[in-house]
């Protein structure tokens, strides 16, 4: 027999449930706030800011075309930076991914030192491998290349793992039935698999290079970003402006290149 | 049968010969022209590896004497992540619905793909240096940039999953005379909320990847720590700094997919 | 001729998969190996080529004992060991020609292997046995847009260019329907006679293993309990091959040992 009066209430969580989803509610909120108030913030500026901003804004209007042909040649070779970069940490990601990926790796060290480069890899920022190559080399694009390059590596290289240990097995099985040498497993087992997910990969990063090709100039590295920084440090707004609407049109270049390769390979 | 018994090609990616040929000789024109071109100060580069080796020496072992402030860049980071996340959060999900091309009015939707697209074509270090010049130096600064950042990824992603949904949800509810409002939190959010809970911890990841960056424009952080240290040729702290970033890149790693993992 | 001795298959510390097991095959004949799964079918075939390594006992291939050899000449061993898989096992992104040459690929140099530049002899070879068995007009096609039984002949086809000196079946029709099926299991045991070749095919459905084999071999549980022609497979045999479990079975020889 059905209690009536067991069925006029109805809750989505136990209490259990709910105390936790208040408490993470809590937390999140908690550390917001430690972070809003210990934060070094001058709260006059705040509320200054969007006046600042607009007049930033004013400032930069019209964009000034005067410097057009050189900013348009730093263009190019802030897009020959990331296309070189990008093309030369293709082929070194490859041996890298190869033995990061458990199932190709050669022995357990050989798996430790391809992690390793990844890790190290990835986790420096692109601008931070800038600050030490312009150390080295000096200023000028040079740095700016193997900067790229380095941060490449990293994603590349974890991807295309990631990629190869999820190829199918079977193939390799009946290849090295044949006796195939394990060079040539590789290339007619391996390959084939990951060729559709390298080419996006290595699409996907040259559209991220380009991005990050823009920005080497301000920490000396070369491409466009020398002339911004040029252009901010002698305030010259409506030059600034100028040379923020080629990046945006760089960016979008770089999508539709993008887009338009991916579907036509893939 | 089969004509040619003895020969076989496999057949090219690029169908037409001509195209095929064309693309391969603009390619290696580009490649030799650029880098016959490149802007290269070769000499400076051979001493590049003397000075590498200089550089390298100062740096070993990494100098941790000046640890509260990189303690203090550190936290400080930290809070800009914590800011820029939270924020970004907030304006992503109105900017996505806005953006989502099922729910959203035509001109509604152009505006919020807009919004999007500025907000993601320019690197976080660009935008940090017009706040910068905007809002002046410091986290506050930063923590605009990262907002900004956020809401190019967040929202985006969010509106493709918004557009994904299952639309069936709504129909009914509509069919059933719900108002707006209830349609939206009893039919999308639910089919929403995973994603957004998982980009909201991927986001803040990356975000205290970022916020180490725009520090070197001086929008606050460690990255103005490393900096200024680059700049005094100390290299034994730069590395510490370092050393503590991809530390901190790690632990942040492992603990998102801890995260994740749990939720899922 | 190939001769297995005494062959034991045990993965870790628990019963051994396969229970010292003789086998004797020569000459043209296709053999079929039934048992219920579990049975070691798999395993006994995969110990031939050493895709599985066997825990001790001898496998010779005409005058060559698998089990001692090093990994550069087990390589060179396995390109006289044909082996057809269930799944087909073919990458699938290729055409079907480089699925074909792949099996070549012990013999010819990573150059031709790289630029796909496969020998003149071997492609006159591909494209007869790719006639005869009817996948000629694939040549050029990517293996994953035939047919499951087509994949099966490209994978047969595969086999052959190896030259073996003995060709192994693993469950070849399994995923096929029942004509499919019934096409490949004539087709292994027309090539059988065409070529000379002893095929061993794992089967499991015994029908097909009596009209197309010249001789059958029952596994239980790691062991060969019926080795005849087909007509002397009757009912008391196949439940002798089909019934029990592991358990009763160790049981049963705990208690004869």
């Amino acid at each position: 027999m059905i209690n009536q009066n067991t069925l006029d209430s109805w809750s989505r969580y136990t209490p259990v449930q709910r105390m936790k989803r208040y408490g993470a509610f809590l937390a999140i909120t908690l550390v917001v706030v430690w972070a809003l108030r210990s934060i070094d913030v001058i709260w006059e500026w705040v509320w200054d800011a969007p006046v600042q901003l607009l007049d930033l804004f004013g400032r930069m209007i019209p964009p000034d075309p005067t410097n057009l042909p050189s900013i348009l040649e730093a263009i190019w070779q802030t897009i020959n930076i990331a296309t070189i970069a990008t093309f030369i940490a293709v082929f070194l990601s490859l041996p890298v991914a190869y033995i990061a990926a458990q199932n190709t790796t050669p022995n357990r060290f050989t798996l430790w030192i391809g992690r390793f480069i990844l890790v190290s890899s990835r986790s420096v920022n692109t601008i931070i491998w800038a600050l030490l190559f312009v150390a080295i080399f000096g200023p000028g694009i040079i740095a700016g290349i193997i900067a790229i390059m380095f941060r490449s590596i990293g994603f590349l290289g974890k991807l295309l793992g990631e990629a190869i240990e999820e190829i199918d097995p079977n193939p390799i099985e009946a290849l090295e039935a044949c006796g195939a040498s394990r060079f040539k497993i590789v290339l007619y087992g391996i390959v084939p698999q990951v060729l559709p997910a390298f080419f996006a990969i290595s699409i996907l990063r040259w559209d991220i290079n380009l991005r990050e090709s823009t920005v080497l100039g301000l920490v000396g590295a070369g491409g466009i970003g020398i002339i911004l920084q040029g252009a901010i440090d002698t305030f010259q707004w409506t030059e600034v402006s100028m040379v923020l609407l080629t990046i945006l049109a760089l960016v979008i270049f770089g999508e539709v290149v993008s887009t338009f390769l991916r579907r036509r390979i893939l | 049968m089969t004509a040619n018994l003895d020969y076989w090609r496999k057949p090219s990616m690029i169908k037409t010969p001509s195209l095929r040929y064309g693309i391969y000789i603009a390619a290696i024109t580009y490649f030799v022209l650029t880098v016959a071109t490149l802007p290269i100060d070769w000499q400076r580069a051979a001493e590049g590896i003397e000075r590498a080796g200089r550089i390298f020496s100062g740096a070993f072992p990494p100098n941790f004497d000046r640890s509260e402030l990189l303690i203090t860049g550190f936290l400080e980071s930290l809070k800009i992540a914590i800011l820029a996340s939270a924020g970004g959060m907030l304006l992503s999900v109105p900017l996505a619905f806005m953006a989502a091309g099922n729910i959203s009015p035509k001109p509604i939707y152009y505006l919020g793909r807009g919004i999007i697209i500025i907000a993601r074509s320019f690197h976080p270090v660009i935008v940090a240096i017009i706040f910068v010049k905007a809002v002046g130096f410091g986290p506050f600064a930063g923590a605009l940039t990262l907002i900004v950042y956020s809401i190019g990824f967040v929202a985006k992603l969010l509106a493709e999953r918004i557009e994904e949904i299952d639309f069936g949800q709504v129909e009914a509810l509509r069919a059933a005379g719900a108002p707006f409002l209830s349609t939206m939190f009893y039919a999308i959010t639910p089919q929403i909320m995973p994603r957004m809970v998982g980009l909201g911890i991927y986001q803040l990841d990356s975000n205290l990847r970022a916020s180490a960056v725009v520090g070197i424009v001086g929008a606050g952080g460690i990255g103005s720590t490393l900096a200024n240290a680059f700049g005094r040729y100390d290299y034994d702290f730069a590395l510490a700094i370092t050393m503590v970033i991809v530390g901190v890149i790690l632990i942040s790693e492992a603990f998102s997919g801890v995260i994740r993992k749990q939720l899922l | 001729m190939l001769e297995i001795k005494k062959l034991v298959k045990r993965y870790g510390a628990g019963a051994p998969v396969l229970k010292d097991l003789d086998l004797t095959v020569q000459g043209e004949q296709v053999m079929s190996i039934i048992g219920s799964s579990g049975a070691g079918k798999s395993t006994l075939l995969r110990c031939v080529n050493r895709l599985v390594e066997p825990t001790s006992g001898s496998i010779r291939l005409n005058g060559t004992d698998f089990t001692t050899l090093s990994t550069r000449e087990l390589r060179f061993a396995r390109r006289r060991v044909g082996m057809v898989f269930q799944g087909y096992n073919l990458v699938d992104r290729l055409t079907v020609m480089e699925n074909v040459q792949s099996g070549r690929l012990g013999y010819i140099s990573t150059w031709a292997a790289l630029t796909r530049r496969f020998p003149k002899e071997d492609i006159r070879r591909a494209y007869e046995l790719m006639e005869r068995v009817g996948i000629a007009q694939y040549a050029s096609k990517r293996a994953d847009e035939l047919s499951g039984g087509e994949r099966q002949r490209v994978g047969v086809v595969r086999a052959l260019m190896q030259r073996p000196e003995i060709l192994l079946a693993d469950e070849p029709t399994a995923s096929l329907d029942p004509k499919t099926s019934e096409q490949i299991m004539a087709l292994l045991r027309d090539l059988a006679s065409e070529l000379n070749l002893p095929v061993i095919i794992n089967i499991h459905n015994v029908n097909e293993a009596k009209e197309y084999s010249d001789r059958i071999v029952g596994m239980r549980y790691g062991r060969i309990i019926f080795d005849d022609v087909p007509e002397a497979l009757d009912a008391a045999q196949m439940d002798e091959i089909y019934s029990g479990t592991p358990s009763e079975d160790r049981k049963a020889q705990g208690a004869s040992a």
